[in-house]
């Protein structure tokens, strides 16, 4: 499997009860999975321990064929290859589009640098704003930045926390079907956290949804026949 | 580009910062040091800028470079009391025996052998075993009204706590050196009942809380709210030459009175200068110290401050000649020192503030 | 936590951390230890006939401060920020400017002007034949030392609550009006209740240098617990007591700072970036607009133009015989020594922020604390840690240079190094309080995105943490450079050889009973003090919208 997670546990300081109580998951390469639970079911706190922002109690995260996360190893995140868009993008308000898309790109030649940046602004179709200041922008195009920033450095995985909640309705539609053609135009192996099960059957090629730190149960979308007959099905 | 601001900043400050400690730390430890460095360190609570004249003109006639630290006499006895042997220090000049006697009695000084510093100053203003020498001399006086009082009302300090002056005596608070001397050495003349009997008595003929120093207690006397006050002299001579007008006609409606020569004599304090134990530099320790005891030395040395010289050949300044000769406190200065704890112990009890 | 999370703990971070916190706690311990050691004779001298009064005095000082400063302070934020009037605009920042003048300089140049021969005096007697009774000019007196603490310190209580106010009242203000509340009314009972905490964090800031002063109460003659540490350490000798003092102050302080947090619990009085609608001032009608612009005029003028002038007229006096070319080694001085130490406590700060944010954890709470008590440690306690610290290094470094047959070895004390060393324990705290609060309106999820992104913990220190709280850095280094410029105690007793500050000249000077020579160096301190400020006024408010 490219991304496996095993019976994660983890409980936040102070508290008593965990909050992760034996998540597992397994993920093929390209497939997009969203997240679905209320608030409080520890969905967003699932994406943090991939991401490696927070440390489990116990648990395997593998991707790609690397140990993120185990017993006895724990992997600091600039190291996991794992892409993230955070709730609010926490877009760098110092820099400029093209600046924080750069940003993550420091492994590469100065040449491939620029391309990447180029290629990016052009996929998010950003190409004319890439002198503005995040201030500048609009909510639905500080939202393009922050995916272009995230998936520049070509992440294994991408994770998104909650895309669509600063977003208004009529946006939020447009913006998702744009957002499943980009991920799967890039073939990005993406997990995503939302509360909004339309969202989730739009975007996803699975759902699983999570209840008091626990799979309820996994659903394969529509779009996961019309769009990706060559995935298998697995539960 | 920020960001490479940011840190180039960070790093820039850095090393500037390193760079100038590393600096400054060596201008200092050049200058001290090994035997053979032609320094001498001093820690001295005489901030007055004829003694940096004077330091000057010592370095050009001898090629020594004087360093020093100035401060409060206690907070430099202190600093020699934690610093112990491993002082930088060669001499130690402070405004006040009692200073002086307390750094014998920590051990803290060594004696110095000089001719030049036995015929230079009397033995009366030496430590009985050399280990400091006095440098000038200081009268602590009564200072009267000449509007209100009459000098014959006048006598000794011990008269001040009778009736006739309740509510008329100004003084400044006991923390003050100057006063902790005065009530030392009344301890050592008239033992400690009656020097705590008169610091009872003198609070109680206190015109106001004691507040300010030497110069508050001459302005209070001339704005009416007491008629005597207790100072040191050379705060008057400051006074009648300060470039304030106003302070100038205070002092005017003021005299000078040298209490007790009938009986006792006047209180008189010295600044001196000791040698320190761990002086590493003791040759040009005691060039300074000999130079400061010269005739030219000392009468610049008393004579900008308005203080009497400790060496005989030399003439007090004009205005302390005006005030004419006085008849002195007959004790060894070391008894200011023996004393101090005593006297701050009662000053806390009669509830001098 | 399993053995990988002790790991993940134990980085270079953590490690400078707790180099910088073993500095603070080290004269904290000299304290502690020494307070709890039997007492000496002494020790039941002072309880008998001092501690009474030391504690009184204190009391009084603080009760009265804080009352005032907070009537004053809040008064004037609130005026500020809810009313226009002429020249509004100017007296938001200008009211900030006696935080300049500190205190001790304050309270030499007010003796100056009302003392029998200052300017209010001698201008009476002699123009119009006055002579006033004294008793109504005293200023040496615990009520005159109140008034010189309110006139210099209620700056802090005006700052935070101006700035409260400003961000986040202006829907309960405008609410309250449209119910039809007047103006009184609204003061009381919406504007105290909701700065409260604002207002108690400036209080506390108030307090803090009231206990910590030395020069004021020193110079009026008045018996405190900072006078008396150092007279029971200098005057009688005795550095246990002494301790033991400064450790009863210690306590007094962190019960202070305790008030403060349990009154703070989990409310944040920093304010969120995003989203505050600023309060827009009401014009005031009538006489409203003269009573409160004379207000306002009035405490700027006691509080500022006034001593400012006198020492400036000083300055004219005896700028002949005070300015010769050593003078500028005494400003360079001054300026090299705060800037080196005010580097070194904001890289310390820094690190250490950044180490609690970012790896929160008991023991990571337990710095943080550690960190900002720091500002509780007496001077006295400080200055004798620092010293005994450095005879030891010495020792140990003469015996290296033995071992190794070196002849010339190198000296720490009396060195700037030491000074340095000092002056970073005292004030530390200040700094990591702005930076800590500057990190708490940043986030945490820059510096994550940063490291989703390739960067490790270092790198994203530069590149991403340091470039977004440059504000809160700005305004800690202004903090703490002006705390450091005007510092007494600590300079007056570790100053290496051939060394004076500014503010060491103006003390000795004062002390040698030259008030009019004092004026130079005072000033000097107090035009670069109010140029800092304004420049931190201006990018404040350049931050703030």
């Amino acid at each position: 499997m490219f991304v496996q997670i095993n019976d994660l546990h983890f409980s936040y300081k102070g508290a008593h009860e965990e909050t992760i109580k034996g998540f597992s998951i397994s993920i093929t390469k390209g497939e997009i999975v969203s997240l679905l639970g209320d608030s409080g079911s520890g969905k967003s706190t699932i994406l943090r321990l991939i991401a490696g922002l927070e440390m489990p109690n116990q648990g395997v995260v593998v991707v790609n064929d690397c140990v993120c996360c185990d017993d006895c190893q724990f992997m600091p995140p600039e190291d996991r290859g794992v892409g993230m868009v955070f709730q609010d993008y926490a877009l760098f308000p110092h820099m400029t589009v093209e600046k924080n898309i750069r940003f993550g790109l420091h492994k590469l030649s100065r040449k491939e640098r620029n391309e990447r940046v180029e290629e990016m602004l052009a996929l998010v179709n950003l190409t004319e704003f890439r002198h503005r200041y995040p201030y500048e922008l609009s909510g639905g195009q500080q939202q393009r930045v922050a995916l272009a920033r995230a998936l520049a450095p070509k992440p294994a995985l991408l994770i998104l926390d909650e895309p669509f909640s600063n977003l208004d309705t009529s946006l939020q539609h447009r913006i998702r079907d744009d957002l499943r053609r980009l991920l799967k135009q890039t073939g990005t192996t993406t997990i995503f956290v939302t509360h909004d099960e339309e969202d989730a059957e739009a975007l996803a090629d699975r759902i699983v949804y999570l209840g008091e730190g626990k799979i309820k149960k996994q659903v394969m979308t529509e779009n996961n026949k019309t769009f990706n007959p060559q995935i298998p099905c697995f539960v | 580009m920020n960001k490479k601001y940011a840190a180039l900043g960070i790093s820039a400050a850095l090393t500037t910062s390193l760079l100038a400690a590393c600096a400054s730390t060596d201008e200092t430890t050049s200058n001290e040091g090994s035997d053979d460095s032609n320094v001498v360190n001093v820690y001295s609570s005489r901030h007055y800028d004829v003694d940096q004249q004077l330091y000057k003109q010592f370095e050009e006639e001898t090629g020594i470079k004087v360093n020093v630290v100035e401060g409060k006499s206690d907070e430099l006895l202190e600093r020699l009391n934690t610093e112990g042997e491993s002082t930088e220090a060669d001499l130690f000049i402070t405004a006040d025996a009692g200073n002086l006697y307390q750094a014998k009695e920590a051990g803290h000084l060594q004696a110095v052998d000089s001719d030049e510093l036995e015929s230079n100053i009397p033995a009366k203003y030496r430590d009985t075993d050399n280990e400091w020498f006095g440098l000038t001399k200081r009268a602590r006086v009564i200072v009267y009204s000449k509007d209100r009082v009459k000098p014959e009302d006048l006598s000794t300090y011990e008269a001040l706590t009778e009736e006739q002056w309740n509510g008329k005596v100004l003084v400044r608070p006991s923390e003050n050196m100057y006063n902790i001397s005065l009530l030392a050495s009344f301890i050592e003349v008239n033992g400690v009942d009656e020097a705590k009997e008169w610091a009872k008595g003198l609070v109680n003929n206190m015109a106001r809380d004691p507040q300010g120093n030497d110069r508050d207690q001459a302005k209070a006397v001339v704005a009416g709210e007491g008629d005597v006050a207790i100072m040191n002299t050379y705060y008057m001579g400051l006074m009648l030459n300060s470039e304030d007008e106003e302070e100038k006609k205070v002092a005017e409606q003021l005299g000078v009175f040298f209490p007790n020569q009938d009986t006792t004599g006047t209180h008189v304090n010295i600044s001196g200068i000791a040698m320190t134990k761990a002086s590493k530099n003791t040759e040009n320790a005691q060039k300074l110290m000999e130079f400061m005891s010269e005739p030219s030395a000392q009468e610049k040395f008393a004579s900008v401050n308005y203080e009497y010289p400790v060496n005989e050949s030399v003439e007090p300044n004009e205005l302390l000649q005006s005030w004419g000769e006085f008849k002195e406190q007959d004790i060894n200065l070391s008894a200011l020192g023996e004393n101090q704890q005593e006297a701050i112990r009662i000053f806390n009890e009669v509830g001098w503030k | 936590m399993n053995w990988h999370a002790v790991k993940r703990q134990l980085n270079g971070w953590a490690i400078l951390s707790f180099l910088a916190i073993l500095l603070i706690v080290l004269p904290g311990i000299v304290v502690l230890v020494e307070l709890f050691a039997p007492v000496n004779d002494n020790w039941q001298h002072i309880q008998e006939y001092l501690l009474p009064r030391y504690v009184r005095n204190t009391l009084f000082i603080m009760v009265a401060t804080g009352l005032l400063t907070t009537v004053i302070g809040t008064s004037l934020a609130w005026f500020v920020t809810v009313y226009d009037f002429p020249f509004r605009r100017f007296f938001k920042w200008a009211l900030i400017l006696p935080l300049a003048i500190p205190p001790y300089i304050g309270a030499y140049t007010y003796h100056g002007i009302l003392n029998y021969t200052g300017v209010i005096q001698t201008t009476l007697r002699n123009q119009f034949g006055i002579t006033v009774d004294q008793s109504y000019f005293n200023i040496m007196s615990i009520q005159g030392t109140v008034f010189i603490f309110t006139l210099f310190l209620y700056p802090y209580i005006y700052t935070i609550t101006r700035a409260f106010l400003h961000n986040q009242s202006s829907s309960m203000i405008e609410n309250a009006r449209i119910l039809g509340r007047g103006s009184w009314d609204i003061f009381f009972t919406v504007v105290i209740p909701i700065s409260r905490v604002a207002i108690i964090g400036g209080v506390s800031l108030v307090l803090m240098e009231v206990l910590n002063d030395y020069g004021v109460v020193k110079y009026f003659g008045i018996q405190t617990f900072s006078t008396a540490i150092f007279s029971t350490w200098f005057g009688m000798k005795d550095t246990s007591s002494a301790l033991k003092l400064a450790g009863t102050l210690m306590i007094l302080v962190i019960a202070i700072l305790t008030m403060e947090r349990l009154v703070r619990g989990r409310k944040q009085f920093s304010y969120a970036s995003t989203k505050v609608k600023p309060l827009k001032p009401r014009p005031l009608q009538g006489w409203h607009r003269y009573a409160v612009f004379a207000y306002v005029s009035i405490v700027f003028a006691i509080a500022f133009v006034i001593p400012f002038t006198q020492l400036t007229a000083w300055t004219f006096l005896t700028f002949d015989t005070v300015f010769t070319e050593e003078f500028w080694q005494l400003v360079w001085n001054t300026v090299r020594v705060a800037f080196i130490a005010t580097v070194i406590i904001l890289l310390f700060a820094l690190i250490i922020a950044n180490y609690t944010r970012l790896f929160p954890s008991n023991m990571t709470r337990v710095i943080s604390k550690v960190t900002t008590l720091g500002y509780s440690i007496p001077g006295a306690a400080i200055a004798i840690a620092v010293i005994t610290l450095f005879l030891w290094l010495d020792d140990k470094v003469l015996d290296m240079a033995k071992a190794l047959d070196l002849s010339q070895t190198f000296v720490f004390r009396t060195t700037l190094i030491m000074l340095i060393f000092a002056y970073v324990i005292r004030f530390l705290a200040i700094g990591y309080n702005s930076i800590e609060s500057g990190f708490e309106k940043v986030g945490k999820s820059f510096t994550e995105a940063s490291r989703m992104l390739g960067w490790n913990t270092v790198q994203t220190f530069f590149r991403v943490d340091i470039p977004m709280i440059k504000g809160a850095i700005m305004s800690a280094f202004i903090l703490v450079f002006i705390d450091i410029m005007k510092e007494l105690p600590l300079t007056l007793f570790l100053q290496p050889f051939n060394f004076s500050t500014l503010a060491t000249q103006a003390f000795k000077y004062v002390s040698d009973e030259k008030i009019h020579e004092a004026a130079l160096a005072s000033i000097v301190i107090v035009l670069m003090s109010g140029l800092l400020i304004f420049v931190s006024h201006k990018v404040l408010d350049k931050e703030a919208d």
